[in-house]
């Protein structure tokens, strides 16, 4: 009988400044590996979760970086049907909806290429699914990645 | 942990190779960017950006790419990335379209041969 659990992995506050962001991805980075988590998905899971935080950096304004972000990490195992990562970020920042920003599209010369909206765009295509909700004064922004057993 | 760090070498006269290596997120950018812009500088310079040894290409790495490929261009030079056997950069660089507004070689023979094309 196959069963399902999901298990808590951890959780951490960081303050929004570059040092902080690279610990937060190590801390990712160190859970996984003692999980098994393969590293090809792992680096999914940092991408995504670097890219968001420079959101937050960047867009979320003072009220972004005068409270600490949350981060939490929990795996569940679906037997043969593979695992599922969900990271969970929460800040105090301006309201970020990353479905309300549309659509990003790849440059088409280098020379039309713009630095914006590079950062959503590797959030996007490297999570399978991305839940935004605005919960009073905060963002949770939550982002969902699987893979099988034989990935 | 690898810290971001850029050194180089010069193929030939006009032609430098800049070995990126490292995690290149904004911690990483801010230790090489400058150091970047002053190595690809000289006016029509050919640039084969080696990212063979990246451990992670965060956006901000990505802009520091293009930013340098653009200013090589208009200088009247040229910029391709040699990425090799490094899937997980090659895969970022394919999720952000870069990989096909920059050239993106996986053999030194190949990048060496666009560079100078």
């Amino acid at each position: 009988m196959n069963v399902d659990a999901q298990c808590f992995l951890g959780e951490l506050s960081i303050r929004g400044d570059a040092k902080e962001v690279r610990r937060s991805s190590l801390w990712l980075e160190e859970i996984c590996q003692g999980r098994g988590v393969p590293a090809d998905q792992t680096m999914r899971l940092s991408l995504c979760l670097n890219e968001a935080l420079a959101n937050v950096i960047s867009h979320g304004g003072p009220t972004a970086l005068d409270a600490p972000i949350h981060l939490q990490l929990s795996l569940e195992e679906a037997g043969e049907r593979g695992r599922v990562a969900v990271l969970s970020i929460v800040d105090a920042g301006a309201p970020f909806d990353p479905e309300v920003r549309g659509p990003t599209h790849a440059p088409s010369s280098l020379m039309e290429a713009e630095p914006g909206g590079l950062g959503l765009r590797m959030i996007r295509t490297f999570s399978d699914e991305l839940l935004y909700q605005r919960d009073g004064d905060r963002n949770r922004l939550t982002i969902i990645v699987r893979w099988s057993q034989s990935e | 942990m690898s810290e971001a760090s850029i050194d180089h070498e010069d193929l030939s006269e006009a032609t430098r190779r800049v070995i990126l290596s490292g995690r290149l997120d904004m911690l990483g950018s801010e230790a090489i960017t400058l150091k970047l812009a002053s190595l690809t500088a000289a006016a029509s310079r050919r640039v084969i950006l080696d990212l063979r040894e990246v451990t992670f290409l965060a956006s901000i790495g990505i802009r520091d790419i293009i930013g340098n490929a653009k200013a090589v261009e208009r200088r009247g030079g040229k910029l391709v990335l040699l990425v090799g056997d490094n899937d997980q950069v090659a895969k970022t660089l394919e999720a952000t379209g870069i990989s096909t507004i920059v050239p993106t070689y996986t053999t030194e023979r190949e990048a060496l041969d666009s560079a100078v094309a």
